[in-house]
């Protein structure tokens, strides 16, 4: 019993931070329709990024994450406002294509400028734990899971209740209605797409201070952010956090029950399931 | 970098249009998930042949001759690594060829090796997979995988008290599944119960799960035969979930520096092996002996080698010994001559057994104060092992 | 007039092993497979418009089907090959019912899922050799793969040249363009869009049946590789989907060029694909088929024109 609790709070924990590695991807999807294959490159960026903070500047990883997602908004407002504003308007197969490139370009530039030695983000509070009636909670992971929810709720706030948000989702819907209103779609996109970046960005930083670094663990990410937006659904921002927990609990029990090589059976066995079944995902709207 | 080695190669090939050149080639990976371990093939391969080309070179039939090296990056790609193993022979027209990093990718770019019937000498896989195909022209120098945990095992049935249960953990590629196939028959052999054994997928970041496994099964040791990137990931999350088993050995990562650097102090009191340290004892025809090795290999390269580059080395002087011994660079001949090498090298005693792969025993190592030291091989302890470890909390 | 000179290209390939150059065969080899991919893709991705990142489960049944059928099971080749495309038909037909519900992208999500579900329980299944793979036995003869693989790419050319001028092609097409007004006229969308998916599978398993008897090795990683998935998509659409010989004009161009890189400056080799497919889904994102058809009237501004259409 001791084991299967222990099991569920370190599922619950890995997709709180699942979590917010979707939450980029969802919001450029959700919102602009661009579906993004470079974000796993991104949130590899965000790590490296927080990680150079750390050794270089001795900025301890936690404060250093505004500084990332900063960093990241400029990258990632670049790669709309120079590359994606050029396709937008096509099929939109193309933009999936393009971010394609784009991921095997800034997969290949940190290859280039960081070499394939792999890093870690080791402070010195890094393996702290406290337990909870026999269970043992890794402090970096709680504080991840924490910062992963925030900004999760931020974002719906954000999103759903505020009229730079509104204007936002307005401006995605109908370009049209938002030029004679006087909205520059061209930076209100270019604005999204790098909100988009610069969560990923944090998401990389939190994952380097859990996991390790090096260029290609972008891919990966990217599969893994897919299925948690979508099992969430791209309709609501919080669907996330539903997609990232399903996801963290139901890897976990797979791995404790099954084996560990059965984990991505069941991550995207249920992406699949809810493509197939529901694809709105669990917290969309049926249409 | 790699537009200096193109360019060398490229010189190197130009002057062997003239004199008697033997060209040896390679697919490494130099780009990619495993560049990190594959680069010390390069420059191993690369120190080798330049140390050798000074002392003047190959002797063949009463000649000199130099040797040239065509390295290609393979980007970690075993598909791309066995198309340019064909190339290299086909259009780049190589004398031999040295191996790859990765039981994996020695798997499948020894079959084209044989199917050309050119000798391959590689340093990078040890998997049995590789030596059970009844293939001629494969010979290894990295020591049987089901034998890597040979010595912890000897070494623990010495301890007092002395573990009585273990959890093996491996990943699923060819060299981990070996490992862990002639580590349970060790342990049986010594009466130690695993009380957990398992298989997980490699490239996995997550090893909470089986961590909580193993605090609950109580087990005394642990035993992982993985990549560097999840044994860094193992330790990191142990620590964090406040597992501390009294023993941790890990066939990777504990002899390479930047794993050690990775993880700073939590890397003190792992455990690991290697079949090779820098020691004044094993003498090298080229290199002086293997403490000189490494001291000029740091001068140049600015990182310390460990067992993969010292074998990388080993594959090289193998096939000059083979050349010279055989008088010829007919590759039956030469192969012929390879499964008859017998020298000692700044890497040991090199000789491969009638499957083609080398036989040395492993050091037992454990990283104490930062600094790797040699444990246990073969009879005694060589130090005091750090055992039993003390929980992380009071580290 | 065009189709006496692709017969002329067809003989002339076919006699490429008269010259004794290695290294052509092999790269030839390689090229002539990816090509048949891309037109099996295109079969799906390009005439039914429905964007498959499934075609390398369809790729690895295949491997797989010789591999377990050589290695563990003794049989003969062909029987894999056999066994290869019988397993991708299956999985087809079986899967192709509730997942070409999907449209667009959610069809193309689903299918990649499937791909890392197929690649995991694989590396888990014994028989496979798990996620170590499996050695096949060796044959020392790089002709018979090479005009294996030129009349496979014959074969499925000819098929989607059929499939351009049959009632099924023209049902495919209309559900590309329109699919409620496909159904509306009576098209039966469901059993067209199975049937497509399936005709799809039968080459994409035949081509992955003969490189895994090629290249002698085969792994999860390799014979699932979504990579592999990707590069056949940026062939056909490189080359012009839909389009009966633009995917593997698009297959030689590209792989022409990657090879060279990848053998000349192996370092820049791998963002190249990155670089190229940036520039062509801006500049020309029809396709070389299209790039042929209409740009030489227009000259330039065919390039201005597409980017001042799609840009925001």
């Amino acid at each position: 019993m001791q084991l299967l609790l222990q099991v569920l709070a370190s599922g619950v924990l890995l997709g709180g931070l699942y979590a917010l590695m979707a939450l980029g991807l969802a919001l450029v999807w959700g919102v602009l329709n661009i579906v993004n294959l470079s974000h796993g490159a991104l949130i590899m960026l965000g790590a490296y990024a927080t990680y150079f903070l750390f050794t270089g500047a001795h900025i301890d990883p936690f404060a250093a994450l505004p500084i990332t997602a900063v960093v990241l908004f400029v990258v990632g407002y670049g790669i709309q406002r120079g590359i994606l504003n050029l396709v937008i308007r096509g099929p939109m197969f193309n933009t999936l294509l393009i971010t394609f490139g784009i991921e095997v370009i800034l997969t290949y530039l940190a290859q280039l400028w960081f070499s394939a030695d792999f890093r870690a983000i080791n402070p010195g509070y890094a393996g702290s734990n406290f337990a909870v009636g026999g269970i043992t909670i890794p402090l970096v992971q709680v504080i991840s899971f924490a910062i992963a929810i925030g900004l999760t709720v931020a974002m719906w706030l954000f999103l759903l209740h505020t009229r730079i948000g509104r204007g936002i989702r307005a401006a995605a819907q109908n370009l049209v209605a938002a030029r004679l209103y006087g909205v520059d779609p061209k930076r209100i996109y270019a604005v999204t797409f790098g909100l988009g970046a610069a969560l990923a960005g944090v998401a990389g930083g939190l994952y380097g201070t859990v996991s390790q670094i090096n260029p290609y663990i972008g891919g990966p990410l990217t599969a893994k952010s897919f299925a948690i937006a979508i099992i969430g659904g791209l309709d609501n921002p919080l669907g996330v956090i539903v997609g990232g927990l399903c996801l963290g609990i139901v890897e976990s029990l797979t791995a404790l029950y099954i084996g560990p090589t059965y984990r991505d059976v069941a991550s995207f066995g249920i992406l699949v399931l809810v493509l197939i079944v529901r694809p709105s995902g669990l917290l969309g709207r049926t249409t | 970098m790699f537009r200096f080695v193109f360019l060398a190669a490229t010189l190197c090939f130009a002057a062997a249009t003239s004199a008697q050149t033997i060209t040896f080639g390679a697919s490494v990976q130099l780009t990619g998930p495993v560049a990190n371990t594959g680069r010390y093939y390069k420059d191993a391969y690369e120190f080798a042949v330049d140390k050798i080309n000074a002392a003047g070179g190959v002797k063949v039939g009463g000649a000199q001759s130099k040797i040239a090296l065509k390295l290609l990056d393979n980007q970690s790609d075993v598909n791309l690594s066995v198309r340019q193993y064909a190339q290299l022979l086909s259009q780049d027209k190589v004398n031999f060829l040295l191996g790859p990093f990765a039981s994996n990718f020695v798997l499948a770019d020894s079959s084209i090796a044989e199917k050309a019937q050119v000798p391959m000498v590689q340093g990078g896989g040890a998997s049995d997979e590789i030596y059970t195909r009844s293939y001629k022209y494969i010979f290894g120098t990295l020591p049987a995988a089901s034998d890597y945990f040979g010595s912890t095992i000897e070494a623990m049935a010495k301890l007092s008290p002395a573990p009585k249960t273990v959890a093996l953990l491996y990943a699923d590629d060819s060299f981990d599944v070996s490992v862990a196939k002639g580590t349970r028959e060790l342990l049986q052999k010594a009466g130690i119960k695993a009380v957990l054994d398992q298989r997980y997928s490699s490239n996995a970041s997550d090893f909470s799960v089986v961590l909580s496994q193993i605090k609950s099964a109580n087990a005394e040791a642990v035993l992982v035969a993985g990549h560097e990137t999840e044994v860094l990931n193992f330790i990191r999350q142990a620590k964090s979930l406040g597992v501390s088993p009294k023993l941790y050995s890990f066939t990777v990562g504990v002899p390479s520096a930047d794993f050690r650097h990775a993880l700073g102090k939590d890397a003190n009191g792992a455990s690991g092996m290697t079949a090779w340290l820098p020691s004044t004892s094993l003498k090298d025809p080229w290199f002086g002996d293997a403490e000189a090795f490494a001291r000029d290999w740091k001068a140049k390269f600015g990182y310390d080698p460990d067992y993969h580059a010292a074998a990388g080395v080993a594959a090289v002087e193998a096939f000059v010994k083979a050349i010279e011994a055989a008088g010829s660079t007919d590759p039956k001949k030469v192969r012929d001559a390879l499964a008859k090498v017998s020298f000692d090298s700044l890497y040991g005693h090199i000789a491969f057994n009638d499957k083609g792969q080398i036989s040395l025993p492993q050091i037992m190592i454990q990283i104490q104060n930062d600094k790797v030291v040699p444990i246990f091989a073969g009879k005694d302890f060589i130090n005091k092992l750090e055992y039993p470890l003390p929980p992380w909390s009071q580290r | 007039m065009r189709i006496a000179i692709v017969v002329i290209v067809v003989l002339l390939l076919a006699a490429l092993p008269a010259t004794g150059n290695t290294v052509l065969l092999q790269f030839g080899i390689s090229v002539l497979l990816l090509a048949t991919l891309a037109q099996g893709w295109n079969i799906i991705g390009g005439f039914t418009g429905y964007p498959s990142f499934g075609n390398s489960v369809f790729y690895g049944l295949g491997a797989y089907g010789v591999a377990i059928a050589m290695v563990q099971l003794k049989l003969p080749f062909w029987s894999g090959m056999l066994l290869g495309a019988f397993l991708a038909v299956l999985f087809a037909a079986l899967l192709g019912v509730a997942v070409l519900r999907l449209k667009g992208h959610y069809f193309a999500i689903c299918t990649l899922g499937l791909a890392f579900i197929m690649t995991a329980i694989v590396s888990n299944l014994e028989i496979a050799g798990s996620n170590i793979g499996l050695v096949l036995p060796l044959l020392r003869s790089e002709v018979l793969f090479y005009e294996l693989a030129l009349g496979l790419l014959v074969l499925v050319t000819l098929t989607i040249f059929w499939l351009s001028r049959s009632r099924f092609g023209l049902g495919l097409i209309a559900i590309r363009e329109n699919e409620e007004g496909a159904a509306v006229m009576g098209v039966n969308t469901t059993l067209y869009k199975v049937l497509a998916f399936m005709l799809s599978a039968v080459f994409t398993a035949l081509a992955g049946g003969i490189y895994a008897y090629y290249i002698t090795f085969i792994d999860p990683a390799g014979a699932f590789d979504i990579a592999l998935n990707v590069k056949m998509i940026i062939m056909a659409v490189f080359g012009g989907p839909g389009s009966v010989l633009g995917p593997v004009v698009g297959a030689f161009i590209l792989s022409t060029i990657s090879e060279v890189l990848a053998t000349k400056l192996t370092s820049v080799a791998s963002m190249f694909f990155g670089v190229v497919i940036v520039i062509a889904v801006v500049f020309m994102p029809r396709g070389i088929a299209d790039l042929v058809r209409n740009g030489r009237r227009a000259g330039w501004r065919y390039f201005i024109e597409n980017v001042r259409t799609h840009r925001l």
